[in-house]
């Protein structure tokens, strides 16, 4: 009865290792904000997988990433830096885009 | 200037539609409009507030305190939108409980109205502000916002009078019909920012509907300001959504038998 139990502690903290390890490795990507533009406009990340995008906006002025196929959005103060987790994604292109500046700052993330 | 007007309209345009069914609901159960004054004031300054503590709102929560709160600011206009659902039709079943509601209905409404025009108001202050005064473009981002604000706010009488035009009693039931998809729009909207923040676990997209209407379309973002329209959600969104329409039922089958035991006995 009672080593059961312990093996069922046991187990659950194996369990919680395991997923420790999986989210310690999902993916880092990083896009900066220059002059109201994305760089690097475009970006591949892994399909089927959860992503962390890092944002660094380097302008003074704030600016909105937005994405509608995404479903993300998100507020990026003037010089500071925010994370936006994405996906798992099917393959395919997804644009984005800062809501504040909507004609020029576009990019696409291409999910492979 | 395109772009401010564009930037502008959408924020105005989705705290106009739950602001004006409020409004129409409110007269329909004969209240008067004047909850609308607190329900500015403080929605503004939520707004302001909002906007000008954004910084260190981002850096909370490990990063993820804007996701936090525009998260639990939606949740909790899902639960007021319910509650006006619930004296709703309690006073449809009958007339003269207003009298002991109208206290908490009018809580209820002011803080409906005044969560929608932080949330809204935050965005618009934060462009306004920081492209129109700092980077002195006043006059393209102020008039262009102008425009946009004066759209929504046509718009928002249009439905405003739209919905006067019913009897009391469609245009009641017509806003709890509202109220019960604007809230469940803004939860499945919550479930997304907790993903994003990776609090809720994110999965691959149940179905695909952009080749028939784009989310960026006039369109598409008319329905996504109206009934929640998702091109692409997940199992997440679509269950907490449902939860909310379940939620916003009881809420109304509650506020139907609340009164039962009472006429009985009168």
């Amino acid at each position: 009865m009672m080593s059961s139990v312990i093996n069922r502690v046991l187990a659950l903290i194996f369990l919680w290792g395991v997923t420790t390890v999986v989210s310690a490795q999902t993916p880092e990507f990083i896009i900066e904000i220059r002059e109201h533009l994305f760089y690097p406009s475009e970006l591949k990340i892994p399909a089927g997988q959860k992503v962390k995008l890092i944002i660094y906006n380097r302008d003074a002025t704030p600016e909105e990433f937005e994405s509608y196929e995404l479903n993300r959005e998100k507020v990026i103060v003037g010089n500071s830096q925010g994370i936006v987790f994405i996906g798992p994604l099917k393959p395919g292109e997804y644009p984005f885009f800062g809501e504040f500046n909507p004609k020029t700052a576009q990019g696409k993330i291409i999910v492979e | 200037m395109t772009s401010a007007v564009i930037i502008v309209l959408r924020e105005v345009l989705e705290a106009m539609l739950l602001i004006c069914m409020l409004m129409a609901s409110s007269s329909a159960m004969k209240l008067t409009l004047r909850w609308l004054v607190p329900a500015l004031v403080a929605g503004l300054g939520g707004a302001l507030a909002y906007a000008v503590f954004l910084e260190s709102i981002s850096m909370s929560f490990e990063g993820f305190g804007q996701e936090i709160i525009n998260s639990s600011l939606l949740v909790a206009t899902m639960l007021l939108l319910a509650a006006h659902n619930f004296f709703v039709i309690r006073y449809l079943n009958s007339p003269t409980s207003i009298a002991n509601d109208s206290c908490l209905l009018v809580f209820v409404l002011v803080g409906a109205a005044a969560l929608g025009i932080t949330r809204e108001g935050s965005e618009i202050y934060l462009y306004a502000y920081s492209y129109g005064l700092v980077a002195g473009d006043e006059t393209s981002v102020l008039a262009g916002g102008a425009i946009g604000a004066g759209i929504g706010l046509s718009l928002g009488t249009f439905i405003y009078y739209g919905l006067k035009t019913l009897t009391p009693r469609h245009c009641l039931v017509l806003s709890c019909g509202i109220a019960l998809i604007i809230g469940a729009g803004m939860t499945s909207q919550a479930a997304l920012f907790l993903a994003q923040a990776d609090i809720l676990p994110a999965t691959e997209p149940l179905w695909d509907s952009s080749a028939l209407l784009r989310e960026s379309s006039l369109l598409g973002e008319l329905l996504q300001a109206a009934i929640g329209y998702e091109a692409s959600p997940t199992l997440v969104q679509i269950s907490l959504h449902l939860g909310a329409v379940l939620l916003s039922i009881a809420a109304m089958v509650l506020g139907y038998f609340s009164l039962a035991g009472n006429r009985k006995t009168a």
